[in-house]
């Protein structure tokens, strides 16, 4: 325990105070720790088998690089860039900006509504906010956006679809506890939308506190608007054609990234929006990009797997176990652990750690599975926009560069207040979750 | 006291780590006097490494499919082939001994020692349609993971859609696939009775997954000589047939599982037509492997046969005794 | 435009870094290109031909390798790594550059040493014969370009880094 929690002190203190990038500060701290369990001691650095942290490291290195499920990061940051290339993203928000400019944040309730209807479909947080922040940064700057709601709105955005259909993490989670998939995918529908609903209420809230964050002007008429509605055409026949072949079976969700990034290139070669020079532009960014989000995932398999050797999964399953309390608050004590792990593990590392130890538990107390499968996915999302390892955040950071991670997490705290309520009602109100798997299925 | 760190995959509901790997651990610790306890840690790496995890010593002891490293264990196909017809306990056990007598010399596990070779019940198929006739299967896109099963799947005349095996479910779901091949144990495992109830079976087994469990040699030195032929004392024949069993037992819930949730399966006789064509559309399939090994220095159709009539006797036996 | 203005508009780096950067900029475009491509063709093979692309799958995996680690030396020398910077809005520009110096050091030599031990599990892949499953590619080939692609990036970046300090005392790294 006292490696882990120094482990934990020293990481944050070099992505903190020492401004190391997040990526190695992870991946060193891994490195070192797994080393000390492997036996290492100051006695024998010069004896020591640096063979064996070194073997741990470069599997993640190699094999993180080769990861198939993977692919739609580079791919769907590329079909990002390309709409942005081609001015399509512009004429998307200046159509939402004619229907919405009245009211205030109304553009970045839109980016919420468009990061959970994207990311529904991908199933892939990074991927939506990789692909978001391209198309709707701009824009919102352009109406006067502060850099805070914007940038916060597509990195909370992103975390929206995980618990919509088609779900990676649930499947996950089915596949470990042996649950029902098609139940879970029931199941997190309405807790899924319901997060979308408490995000809008956390944009009405920053522009309540604040007008200024997201200005408002003289609504437009109805000529204006239909006008503006003639250039979000493409763009729409591109979502169309991304969710259409993935409910359809035509592709997979991993597929789709490669379709649509395809599917934006033809449009962006149709508009003549591209050049030779601006194309090889697009992929190198985009290129670049993934880069800087893969060395984060490898620095935080490799400090995981640090963790996952020191125990911590069994000593997290031996506290919880000792603990002589009611029920459900075993089931808050679980929820804290998840929040605070959730500071510095990168989510599917998370799971893969976590899930397989405490649903026993949970199972044992009465629970069930389905809803526990819900509550874990949510508190997973909540990993992802919370400092200061959060995945989200990173991607935001890194594709735009001028907003400081800090500002971004100022701006993302009223939508992580707003996701703690959510997870809040869906372990108090268990049918908020169990209500249409059951009516489905049984 | 030494901690053997052995890394493991799959739910931890899978037979593998309720049953396998505690009950091993035990005899371990017994076996031992207590001097090496077993530690089962769930790894979250690409269960392709797993073997490189153990030969750098990044963990002790683990278990991989030979199958996800193409090329390396062209040998260990061998049991993999079509046509056995025994279940995983009797294709265990002709595995093992088919490997300390034949295989070993070609030594594929090269800086592992071997101390389990399993096989998962017989592959049967997942679909989302009845198969009434192997001509239904023509045209279909079926999932094709690795080793023996791109050949079959070339001789069915399907079309193969090559994917990671924890991208079944979703491409079942989404009707990107049709099908797939793969153990009875997975209609529970990866709720395939979901997304494809129909399941079918042929008497003969349609191939079977190879499975190794190893550990590191480094770790084997570092305890002694006394607690290393302790381990190997619990391990190796009686591991593979512990496993082996508990694998068909995994098949048997399964198929109960199935059934109560909505699937078809549909046990093939050895008389069906579709069980006969089965056997005339795989035949050859002995020659290509065969073909294939001709560089290791290795008699593989020694081997072979000595695997066959090892696996017949002791599936006679399992008759006899009723186990079976 | 020529190219050599083209060349100088887009790269912020001097000399043969130039070059440099924009041939590793070069490898990971077309690849990231073709990974596209690649998709379209194996979909639309599957659904409207029947006839897939066999070793899509492992194509991907092999080009996604190549695009991260061919651009990860720019990434890196550029320093486009991500930082949480909270500290920024409190400290002098001087100790910036002071932990900028660690940062390269810490990257730089994590680099450098992993990428030996990548190099040699490429080694052994090869002596093993280990192939992709339809296409019989060798894997330890991709293994050991991300190891020369690691080693490369360990060794530009802490030189670009010192090159950099010791070329412009004050600029380059102010915002
Ligand atoms: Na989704
Ligand atoms: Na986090």
């Amino acid at each position: 325990m006292t490696l882990i929690l120094t482990s934990f002190a020293v990481l944050l203190i070099m992505i903190m105070l020492l401004r190391i990038p997040i990526a190695f500060a992870m991946g060193v701290v891994g490195f070192f720790g797994f080393a000390i369990l492997s036996g290492l001691t100051w006695g024998d650095i010069g004896n020591f088998r640096w063979s064996i942290p070194l073997s741990m490291a470069s599997n993640r290195i190699v094999d993180t690089a080769q990861d198939y499920g993977l692919s739609i990061i580079p791919l769907f940051i590329l079909m990002g860039n390309l709409i942005t290339r081609s001015g399509l993203s512009k004429q998307l928000y200046a159509a939402s900006y004619a229907f919405l400019c009245h009211k205030k944040g109304g553009l970045a309730m839109a980016t919420i509504a468009a990061c959970g209807g994207f990311s529904a479909v991908s199933g892939s947080s990074l991927a939506t906010a990789a692909t978001m922040a391209k198309v709707a940064m701009p824009p919102m700057r352009k109406y006067g956006y502060s850099d805070a709601l914007a940038t916060a709105s597509i990195a909370s955005g992103g975390t929206l679809g995980i618990l919509i259909p088609p779900s990676v993490m649930l499947i996950v989670y089915g596949l470990l506890t042996q649950t029902s998939i098609r139940e879970l995918f029931a199941a997190g529908l309405i807790p899924g939308i319901l997060g979308i609903f408490l995000y809008l209420g956390a944009v009405k809230y920053v522009v309540w506190r604040d007008p200024s964050a997201g200005p408002s002007a003289e609504a437009m008429s109805w000529a204006e608007r239909l006008h503006a509605l003639k250039g979000v055409r493409d763009i729409l026949g591109l979502f169309i054609l991304v969710m259409g072949g993935i409910y359809l079976g035509i592709f997979t969700p991993t597929e789709a990234a490669g379709i649509g990034a395809g599917g934006a290139l033809v449009i962006a070669l149709l508009r003549r929006s591209l050049s030779l020079s601006s194309l090889f532009k697009t992929l190198a960014d985009s290129a670049r990009t993934s880069a800087t989000l893969f060395v984060i995932i490898i620095g935080a398999l490799i400090f995981s797997d640090f963790i996952n050797r020191a125990g911590l999964p069994g000593m997290m399953v031996d506290f919880v176990v000792s603990l002589d309390v009611a029920p459900i608050l075993v089931i808050f004590v679980i929820l804290m652990i998840y929040i605070i792990l959730g500071m510095v593990l990168e989510s599917f590392s998370m799971l893969l750690l976590t899930i397989p130890v405490f649903f026993p538990i949970v199972s044992e107390l009465g629970y069930s599975l389905v809803w526990f499968g819900i509550v874990a996915v949510i508190v997973v999302e909540i990993s992802l926009i919370t400092p200061p390892v959060g995945m989200n955040v990173f991607v935001l950071s890194s594709i735009i560069k001028d907003v400081k991670t800090g500002t971004i997490f100022r701006g993302v705290l009223p939508f992580w207040t707003a996701d703690i309520i959510r997870l809040l009602l869906v372990v108090f109100i268990v049918q908020i979750s169990t209500w249409l798997p059951d009516m489905i299925y049984k | 006291q030494t901690v053997l760190n052995v890394s493991t995959w799959l739910p931890p509901t899978h037979v593998q780590n309720s049953v396998v790997w505690p009950t091993w651990g035990k005899w371990v610790e017994e076996a031992t006097e207590g001097r090496v306890t077993v530690n089962i840690e769930n790894s979250s790496n690409n269960p392709a490494q797993l073997f490189e995890v153990v030969e750098d010593s990044v963990a002790d002891a683990s278990f991989s499919f030979n199958g996800f490293v193409p090329g390396r264990f062209e040998l260990e196909q061998i049991v993999e082939l079509p046509g056995l017809g025994a279940n995983a306990e009797a294709a265990s056990l002709a595995y093992w001994r088919t490997y300390k007598k034949y295989l070993q010399a070609a030594n594929e596990f090269d800086g592992l020692e071997v101390i389990g070779l399993f096989t998962h019940g017989p592959g049967v198929m997942h679909t989302r349609f009845p198969v009434n006739s192997l001509d239904d299967l023509k045209g279909k896109k079926i999932r094709i993971g690795g080793g023996v099963q791109a050949e079959i799947g070339k001789r069915l005349g399907v079309i193969p859609v090559a994917a990671p095996g924890n991208k079944v479910y979703e491409l079942l779901q989404t009707g990107v696939v049709d099908g797939a091949f793969m153990p009875m144990v997975e209609q529970q495992g990866m709720r395939l009775v979901e997304v494809a109830p129909y399941v079918t079976v042929l008497p003969t087994g349609m191939y079977m997954g190879a499975f190794s469990m190893f550990i590191s040699p480094d770790f084997m030195d570092s305890i002694g000589k006394k607690d290393a032929e302790a381990i190997r004392s619990v391990s190796g024949e009686r591991l593979s047939l512990m496993a082996g069993a508990a694998w068909d037992k995994a098949d048997i819930d399964a198929k109960k599982f199935s059934e109560e949730n909505g699937g078809q399966v549909n046990l093939l006789s050895y008389g069906n037509q579709m069980s006969l064509d089965y056997l005339k559309i795989t035949d050859g399939i002995d020659q290509s492997w065969l073909d294939a090994v001709k560089g290791k220095k290795v008699d593989a159709q020694a081997a072979l046969d000595f695997l066959r009539i090892e696996a017949q006797m002791y599936t006679a036996k399992q008759k006899d005794t009723g186990a079976n | 435009m020529s190219f050599i203005s083209w060349l100088n508009a887009n790269y912020e780096e001097r000399g043969p870094m130039k070059w440099l950067a924009f041939f590793f900029e070069l490898i990971a475009a077309a690849t990231l290109f073709a990974l596209m491509i690649l998709t379209c063709v194996d979909v639309v093979g599957r659904y409207f031909l029947n006839h897939p692309l066999i070793g899509a799958t492992e194509l991907t995996e092999i080009g996604l390798a190549i695009v991260i680690f061919s651009v990860m030396p720019v990434v890196t020398w550029r320093g486009s790594h991500i930082v949480v910077d909270l500290i920024d809005a409190f400290i002098k520009n001087t100790y910036l550059r002071v932990l900028a110096l660690v940062s390269s050091v810490v990257i730089s030599s994590s680099l450098y040493f992993i990428s030996f031990r990548i190099w040699d599990v490429g080694s052994r892949m090869l002596r093993r014969n280990i192939t992709t499953e339809f296409l019989h590619i060798e894997t330890g080939l991709i293994v050991q370009y991300i190891a020369v692609l690691s080693f490369v990036t360990g060794i530009s970046a802490l030189l670009y880094f010192l090159l950099s300090v010791f070329t412009q005392p004050n600029s380059g790294e102010e915002k």
